[in-house]
C-alpha cells in the first residue's frame, strides 16, 4: 500500500514538539496586549480612583465617628472589583469563540487549542491574581488607602488580614472559575450558535429556579446558611473548583466536534 | 498564449523562434525553466515540459549544474523542419484551395509574386 | 512523484444538502492545482475536510499519508486561510503577522515583510475595519509566507484589484519555483489562473466532474460553428458538451478533434474555434456564461 510507504517516508524531523503548538496558542491569547493587559488595568485603576474619592467624601462629610465606622464596616461588601471578573469572563468567551476559527486557520488541532487556551487563561489568572494581591497588601498596610476603604480586601477575598499567599490563591481560583465558565459557554455557541445559547440560558434559568424551589420547599435555608458558615469564604471559593473543572471538561468535549462555520 | 494548444508546445515553439531569429545563439545559454515560467506567468512544470521537448529533439542540451544551452547546428535543423512544416501546412492547402477555385498554377505564382512585391 | 492527498469515497452531508458527494482523487506532491467550480459547488467544504476543520460523513482522507483530523503531525505542514477566515475581533494585521510564525515552521518573516509592502496592508488598523481586499491580502500573505508544504488558497483575491492579483500570481510563481510545494488554488476566476495550473479539478454540486492534467485539458474541447444542418451532421456521432442556436446557425462544443476530423470539418464548411478552460468549465457546469462572469 502506498499509504504505508508515505507514512514511513514522512519526515519525522518536521514534527515539532507538540508543546510548542500549545504554548503558541497560549501566546496567541496574549498577543493583543492592549486588550488583554492595558484596558483591564486602566479600568481597574479608574474604579479604584472613584472609590477613593467616594471614601474620602464619606469620611470628610461625616462628623459622627460612629457613623464613619458604620460606613467603613459596610465597605467590606464592596463589589467594586466585580467588573474585572466579568471582563475576564468576556475574554474567556471571546478567546474561544473568536480565536477558535483563527487558530484552525493556523492549522492548530482542537486539542492543542483547548490546552493552549487553558494555559493562557491560567497565565492570565496568575498575572491578575498577583496584581490584585499586591493591591490587597497595599490596602491592608495603608489601612484602606488611609480612608478605611476596602476593595481588594472585600469580604469575598478572605479575612481582612488574610495571608498574602492565601489571598493570591483565592483570586486565582475565582479568575479560573470565570475564565472556564466563559469559555465553556463559548463552546456551546461554537457548536450550536444562537439556538444553543437560547437553550443553554433557558436551561440554566430552569435549573436555578428549580434549586431555589427545592431549597424553599424543603425548608433548607438554614442548612444552606450553615454550609456557607461552615466552609467560610476560603472554603466556598475552593468549592468553585468543582464547577470550574466541570466547565473545562465540558468545553473540551464540546469543542472536539466544533467546526468553524461561515 | 493561444488557448487551443498545450502551453508547453507553445513555449517550445517560442524558443525555436528565438533560435531561428538568432536571439538565442548556438552554444549560448538559454534562460532557466523558472525564468521562462515567471516571464510567461505559467506553471514552472509546464515551462519545463516545453524545454524538455527541445532537449529530446536535440535542440537544447543540459550542462550539469550550469544550465541549458542551444546545441550546435540547432538553427539549421530547425529551419529545415520549419520548411517542411511550411510545405505541408501552408503550401499544400494553398494549392488545394487554388485548385477548387480554378486558379491555374501560373495565376497562383503571379498572385504570390504580387504579395511579395507589396 | 507521490501523492500528498489521497481521497476516496468522500462525502459530506449537511442537514439537507450534500456538499461533497462521493469524491475520489489524489494530488501529486509539488504541483499547483486548481480547484474550480461555482460558488457553493463544495470547494470550501472539500478543503475544510482536507484540513480537518470539518468532519466527513463518509469516506477516507489521507494527507501526507495520515488522517488530517486532529492530527498535529499533518496540520503543521498545512496552511489553509479561508476566503471567509475570521480573525479575533480586536486584532490588527500586526497581531496576525506576529503570531503566524509560531504556527508555521517554515515562516519567512523577511518575505512576509516584502509582501506587506507589496499589498500595502495597514498594520495597525483593526481587522474589522479593513476592506475586503485588505482582508484578502492578509490571507494571501499568510499563505505565501508560511511556505507550508501543502498550501490552500480559497478565492484568495476577492476584492483585490488587477494589480494586486498580478502581484499575487507573480509572487506565487517565483516563490513556488524557489521553494516547491503543493498549492491548491480554489477560484472561479479561471481564465486568470489557468496558465498557473498543472492540474485541474472541477467540482459541481459536490461531485468531481473534471480531474485532469491542465495541458491535456487545454484544447480538449472545440466549438464548431456553421449552418445548423452541417453542424448537426458533423456532431451526430460525438458527445456534445454545449449547444447554441441562432436562426439557421448552430454553435456546438464537442470533445477534442483529431487532425483528420479537423480537415473534415473545414471541408464541410464549418468553423472551428478553441474553447478556453473557463468556457469549458462553464459549459460543463451547465450555467449561462453571463452569470458566471458576473459572479467572478
Amino acid at each position: 500500500m502506498t499509504t504505508h510507504t508515505l507514512t514511513d517516508a514522512a519526515p519525522t524531523t518536521a514534527a515539532a514538539p507538540g508543546g510548542s503548538r500549545i504554548t503558541a496558542v497560549m501566546k496567541l491569547h496574549l498577543v493583543n496586549r492592549f486588550s488583554v493587559f492595558a484596558i483591564p488595568w486602566m479600568i481597574l485603576g479608574f474604579v479604584l480612583l472613584i472609590n477613593v474619592i467616594i471614601w474620602w467624601i464619606i469620611v470628610s462629610a461625616t462628623r459622627d465617628p460612629d457613623a464613619v465606622a458604620d460606613a467603613q464596616d459596610g465597605l467590606q461588601y464592596s463589589g467594586a472589583t466585580f467588573y474585572i471578573f466579568v471582563y475576564m469572563m468576556v475574554l474567556g468567551i471571546q478567546g474561544v469563540a473568536l480565536t477558535f476559527p483563527f487558530a484552525l486557520g493556523l492549522s492548530v488541532t482542537r486539542r492543542d487549542f483547548w490546552l493552549g487556551s487553558a494555559l493562557g487563561f491560567g497565565v492570565l489568572s496568575a498575572l491578575y491574581s498577583a496584581g490584585m494581591t499586591a493591591l490587597a497588601v497595599i490596602e491592608q498596610v495603608t489601612n484602606g488607602w488611609g480612608l478605611g476603604g476596602r476593595m481588594f480586601t472585600a469580604l469575598y477575598f478572605g479575612a481582612a488580614d488574610e495571608a498574602w499567599w492565601l489571598r493570591f490563591l483565592i483570586f486565582f481560583v475565582i479568575f479560573l472559575f470565570f475564565f472556564f465558565v466563559g469559555s465553556a459557554i463559548a463552546t456551546i455557541y461554537l457548536r450550536w450558535r444562537v439556538n444553543g445559547m437560547l437553550v443553554f440560558f433557558a436551561g440554566l434559568a430552569l435549573v436555578l429556579v428549580g434549586l431555589l424551589a427545592l431549597v424553599i420547599f424543603t425548608d433548607s435555608w438554614p442548612a444552606v446558611g450553615a454550609w456557607f458558615a461552615q466552609n467560610g469564604t476560603v472554603g466556598v471559593v475552593f468549592w468553585s473548583l468543582v464547577p470550574t473543572a466541570f466547565a473545562a471538561l465540558t468545553g473540551f468535549v464540546l469543542l472536539r466536534r466544533a467546526t468553524p462555520k461561515n | 498564449m493561444d488557448e487551443s494548444r498545450p502551453i508547453f508546445v507553445q513555449i517550445a515553439e517560442q524558443i525555436e523562434n528565438d533560435i531561428i531569429a538568432g536571439i538565442l545563439p548556438e552554444e549560448g545559454q538559454v534562460p532557466s525553466t523558472n525564468e521562462f515560467a515567471a516571464f510567461h506567468r505559467i506553471n514552472p512544470a509546464t515551462a519545463g515540459k516545453g524545454v524538455n521537448l527541445l532537449v529530446d529533439d536535440g535542440v537544447l542540451y543540459k550542462k550539469r549544474g550550469i544550465g541549458m544551452f542551444v546545441a550546435a547546428g540547432a538553427r539549421d535543423r530547425l529551419v529545415a523542419k520549419r520548411r517542411d512544416q511550411f510545405q505541408s501546412e501552408y503550401v499544400r492547402p494553398l494549392v488545394t484551395e487554388a485548385g477548387k477555385l480554378g486558379i491555374s498554377e501560373t495565376q497562383l505564382v503571379e498572385m504570390i509574386r504580387q504579395e511579395g512585391a507589396e | 512523484m507521490s501523492a500528498v492527498i489521497e481521497v476516496s469515497g468522500l462525502s459530506k452531508r449537511f442537514k439537507n444538502v450534500t456538499a461533497v458527494d462521493d469524491v475520489d482523487f489524489s494530488v501529486e506532491e509539488n504541483t499547483i492545482c486548481g480547484l474550480l467550480g461555482r460558488n457553493g459547488a463544495g470547494k470550501t467544504t472539500l478543503m475544510q475536510l482536507l484540513t480537518g476543520q470539518d468532519f466527513a460523513t463518509r469516506g477516507s482522507i489521507r494527507v501526507f499519508g495520515e488522517t488530517p483530523v486532529e492530527n498535529r503531525n499533518v496540520l503543521q505542514r498545512v496552511c489553509f486561510i479561508k476566503e471567509s477566515q475570521k480573525y479575533p475581533e480586536e486584532f490588527t494585521a500586526k497581531h496576525v503577522f506576529r503570531s503566524a510564525p509560531w504556527f508555521f515552521p517554515n515562516w519567512d518573516a523577511e518575505f512576509a515583510g516584502r509582501l506587506i509592502d507589496d499589498f500595502r496592508v495597514p498594520l495597525t488598523r483593526r481587522i474589522k475595519k479593513l476592506s475586503r481586499g485588505q482582508l484578502s491580502s492578509i490571507g494571501v500573505i499568510l499563505g505565501l509566507a508560511s511556505r507550508a508544504p501543502l498550501t490552500f488558497f480559497d478565492e484568495p483575491y476577492l476584492g483585490l484589484d488587477a494589480v494586486a492579483r498580478q502581484i499575487f500570481y507573480d509572487r506565487l510563481l517565483a516563490d513556488y519555483a524557489a521553494h516547491p510545494r503543493t498549492v491548491i488554488l480554489s477560484t472561479h476566476l479561471i481564465d486568470e489562473v489557468s496558465n498557473l495550473l498543472e492540474h485541474v479539478f472541477v467540482i459541481d454540486e459536490g461531485r468531481l466532474i473534471i480531474d485532469q492534467d491542465a495541458d491535456s485539458l487545454r484544447g480538449s474541447a472545440v466549438t464548431v460553428v456553421g449552418t445548423r444542418a452541417a453542424v448537426d451532421a458533423f456532431v451526430a456521432r460525438r458527445e456534445v458538451l454545449h449547444t447554441d442556436h441562432l436562426g439557421g446557425l448552430a454553435s456546438v462544443t464537442v470533445d477534442r478533434l483529431s487532425q483528420s476530423e479537423r480537415v473534415e470539418a473545414t471541408e464541410a464548411g464549418l468553423e472551428l474555434s478553441p474553447v478556453s478552460l473557463q468556457q469549458l468549465v462553464v459549459q460543463k457546469t451547465n450555467i449561462p456564461h453571463q452569470e458566471f462572469e458576473q459572479s467572478a
